[in-house]
């Protein structure tokens, strides 16, 4: 069988530029027509500790990885003792002598040793970071990749032309330096097309940044949480350009009310955070319901309860969204599996999010936030503006929460003639008074409560229908149905191709928008199930408790994961026979 | 515009007596007189019963949450910095809740105006301490004999101290100099704040109209007064006993927040057309 992945890993400290190095090889083969697929691992520290960067490399598209490696780039002893036992037969372990020994007895029979001076190849004064330009040589020289594809990605990513002929010399220095000692050993499997249509590396954060650009966002305002973070720092460093304004606030209360602000004044919004942050959001939540203020909130899951782990993965935030705040009222809860639907769904949701004028909650974590894939560009031309009912002047008089049939009331936007109103957090009637406010709605009040709590649970029919909640992928008779959300997706599918290619029958129910829940939709699949198996990255099956609550189909099976790491295709293939044979 | 366009057809639920309808009509009338345009004016109040006051005014109001109007203004502001933005909340919204939102509001000096509804008590929920309740003070939750234990929030001299570009003190009791210290405020182009005195005739029994009365005093008549001068305003900000000043104290111009933004020089955000964006651009820094 011909090999079908290639698995680069650097790991080091921080400071070593192990995340450029990956980036800069899965640039360049993304520039030649191969496919990559990008996991970053680090430690919530600012120096020190292990980081890796892993960089899978196929001629076909990639939606997950494995640890097996065949090319091992060191820049600490940390990173040869934690991924010693992951060499593939054959693989090239590239490190300097001086800062890493290597225990020969703990690597794979017919592993390739190879020691490369790297740190003396830096010139006397020059900054540590350009070690990687070196381990960046030696890569090219030792697996065939071509040195120029490097060159050409440095050149794009180095704004700055000193430091960029720098680091260039210093490849090209130690590229010849291992060509000169080199028999022959290329191992690189793929061919390279120079003129290859270029593909974008881009992970979940950014397709989702982007995508509310497209949707005509002007406004973001957060605090700082990892891995929800650099969906503000994308809109801060690019918004500005398409007139968008982020703003840090001093909190996440003050952000998520500042969003709520700039959406009632008609400018649409989106706030990114993970779990902690959220939780503090979660009072204000309720107040975009309860004013029916449209509002597209990112929490991009990590390891928790509390603190957790900053920087790790996890999928176990699915019940708090879907239940956050207190009272009721109906929400929409996306989970997004890849980087497309990370790009359409959230365009998609703004419109949702006006069209509604609900809470709209997209929930990631941080595998899919992080990880960068390669990806075509998006294709946007079908993508068109939907604001929802809005108030225009010569209605009159104007209830800005008029019962109309599917629940929706027109919004008049600040600054309108004639659209007066207040939005309040209050229970209220159809001109936003309340009772306790008002001596006349004081009497009757159980009627208005039921007539607004209606109102709002109006809008789910309609919802229900313009909403594709669920994907459906495999062949309709298989022998076993996976049931899973969010980034699981990607290795799911790698899993059944191994599965399919092994004669085994799977298919995979993804549910994609988990709020409100597609009831009758997961019905019609579940119908056909012969077996069912649950997958997630959490300890409680949290998918499983609202899938029973909804449809009452207990799964036959779960695989649940929760040690902070995305799950392997191979791990769901083994969970596969093992559920079957 | 005339003070009945901002009425509106219901009745407020304040106690007979309170100061929120002192607060109520000295806004409309600054309202009135600054012939301000209902239609380009957002009122975002908190919770408590200083808030209602956003119930009973016909402009575009949000009553947001518990501490929370500043942010909830900033983003009105943000998104729109053609409308006047006015902000309205009691000492316990503030003050407490509100406290984090206040000092970052006034140091960023977004073009927003701040009344506060200051009758050191919680009202709404019926008379536990608030921020600013005085030491001593017995409430519900600060029971007799030792009463509040804390010292008080002076909002005058935390606002001087965290850059708020517009400080003064009023008392709901000389109605005048409220509605002119307003008119001010909405027309100071930044961070306005007015801590007005006022009285909650069902639960502080202790700082009644009399007791003002008796100790609010102009601050122009005090020796050595000078509004640009934040060292003094400082000084008479130190003042709470025998003698309250009451007036402007601080004023000061300086940039603010929305001014230093270089997306809102041309048109406000909610105004921007959102139709087409040309993203290409982005996906290729991506290759």
């Amino acid at each position: 069988m011909n090999k079908s992945y290639y698995t680069c890993l650097f790991g080091g400290e921080a400071g070593y530029g192990v995340m450029s190095a990956g980036s800069i090889i899965a640039k360049g083969a993304n520039r030649s027509g191969l496919w990559s697929f990008v996991v970053n691992e680090y430690p919530s520290l600012i120096q020190g500790g292990l980081n890796s960067c892993l960089v899978r490399l196929s001629d076909k598209p990639i939606t997950a990885y494995e640890e097996t490696i065949d090319f091992l780039g060191l820049f600490s002893q940390q990173a040869f003792d934690c991924y010693a036992d992951k060499l593939n037969p054959g693989a090239i372990v590239l490190y300097d002598a001086t800062t890493t020994k290597i225990d020969a007895t703990k690597v794979p029979e017919g592993t390739l040793l190879c020691p490369v001076a790297l740190a003396s190849s830096i010139p006397k004064g020059g900054a540590k970071i350009m070690i990687n330009s070196a381990m960046l040589g030696a890569f090219a020289a030792f697996t065939g990749y071509p040195k120029q594809i490097l060159i050409d990605v440095m050149k794009t990513e180095f704004h700055n032309e000193k430091i960029q002929q720098e680091n260039i010399q210093i490849l090209d220095e130690v590229y010849h330096l291992v060509m000169e000692t080199l028999s022959s050993s290329k191992t690189f499997p793929f061919p390279f097309e120079p003129k290859a249509e270029p593909k974008m590396l881009i992970n979940g954060n950014e397709a989702i940044s982007i995508a509310a650009i497209k949707a005509g966002c002007k406004f973001s305002a957060g605090y700082p949480m990892t891995p929800g973070s650099s969906v503000l720092s994308y809109l801060a460093d690019h918004g500005a350009e398409y007139g968008l304004v982020f703003k840090q606030a001093e909190d996440e209360i003050a952000a998520i009310n500042m969003l709520i602000g700039a959406s009632f004044a008609g400018t649409r919004a989106i706030g990114s955070t993970s779990g902690g942050g959220f939780a503090l959001m979660v009072e204000a939540l309720g107040f975009a319901a309860q004013a029916e203020i449209p509002l597209v909130m990112v929490n991009a899951q990590r390891g928790g309860p509390s603190t957790g782990l900053p920087t790790r993965t996890a999928q176990a935030d699915l019940n708090f969204v879907v239940h956050a705040s207190q009272g009721e009222f109906p929400r929409i809860v996306l989970a997004p599996g890849d980087i497309e639907e990370c790009f359409y769904e959230t365009f998609r949701i703004f419109n949702l999010a006006d069209t509604y004028q609900v809470p709209c909650i997209i929930l990631t974590d941080k595998f899919l936030a992080d990880s960068s894939v390669s990806q075509l560009p998006f294709a946007t031309e079908s993508l068109t503006i939907e604001r929802g009912k809005l108030f225009e002047a010569k209605e009159q008089p104007y209830l800005r929460y008029e019962n109309t049939p599917d629940g929706i009331s027109a919004r008049a936007i600040p600054g309108q003639v004639g659209g007066r109103h207040i939005a309040t957090s209050y229970t209220h009637g159809e001109d936003g008074f309340y009772s306790s406010g008002n001596k006349e709605y004081a009497l009757n009040e159980p009627m208005v409560t039921v007539n607004s709590m209606d109102k709002l649970y109006n809008k789910l029919p309609a919802m229900e229908k313009e909403i594709p909640a669920i994907k459906f992928y495999g062949p309709p008779n298989a022998d076993l149905t996976i049931i899973a959300w969010g980034s699981t997706k990607g290795a799911i599918l790698e899993a059944m191709e191994l599965a399919a290619s092994q004669n085994i029958s799977v298919n995979f129910l993804q549910i994609l928008y988990i709020s409100p829940f597609p009831i009758t939709a997961t019905e019609l699949v579940l119908q056909q199930a012969k077996k069912t198996l649950l997958i997630e990255g959490n300890k409680t099956a949290q998918l499983g408790s609202i899938l029973r609550a909804n449809t009452g189909h207990k799964t036959d099976y779960t695989f649940l994961k929760y040690n902070s790491r995305a799950f392997l295709p191979s791990e769901i293939l083994a969970k596969i026979k093992e559920v079957l044979f | 515009m005339a003070a009945h366009d901002i009425n509106l057809p219901y009745v407020p639920t304040w106690c007979a007596g309170c100061g929120d309808y002192g607060i109520f009509m000295a806004l409309k009338k600054a309202m009135t007189s600054l012939n301000l345009d209902l239609e380009q004016t957002v009122l975002a109040t908190g919770i408590g019963c200083s808030s209602k006051i956003g119930q009973y005014m016909n402009t575009y109001r949000i009553e947001t949450l518990h501490g929370r109007s500043l942010p909830v203004a900033t983003g009105v502001k943000l998104a729109n910095h053609n409308l006047t933005v006015i902000a309205e909340g009691g000492d316990g919204d503030g003050m407490g809740l509100g406290m984090g939102h206040f000092v970052h509001t006034a140091r960023r000096n977004i073009d927003i105006t701040y009344f506060i509804h200051n009758n050191q008590i919680y009202g709404l929920t019926k008379g536990q301490s608030s921020p600013t309740s005085d030491l001593g003070a017995v409430t519900k939750f600060t029971p007799a004999p030792l009463g509040n234990v804390e010292h008080p929030i002076n909002i005058v001299k935390m606002a001087l101290n965290v850059g708020a570009t517009f400080v003064a003190r009023a008392f709901v009791g000389n109605s005048t100099q409220l509605v002119s210290l307003m008119e001010q405020a909405i027309s100071h182009p930044g961070f306005a704040v007015i801590d007005i005195l006022q009285p909650c005739v069902s639960f502080n029994h202790t700082n009644t109209y009399q007791w003002y009365q008796q100790r609010v005093k102009p601050i122009e008549e005090m020796e050595g007064y000078d509004p640009a001068d934040l060292e003094k305003a400082l000084t008479f900000a130190g003042l709470w006993g025998e003698q309250i000043p009451i007036g402007l104290y601080y004023q000061t111009l300086r940039p603010t927040f929305q001014d230093s933004l270089p997306q809102l020089s041309h048109q406000p955000l909610a105004k921007q057309k959102i139709d087409n964006i040309d993203i290409t651009n982005l996906m290729q820094k991506l290759y």
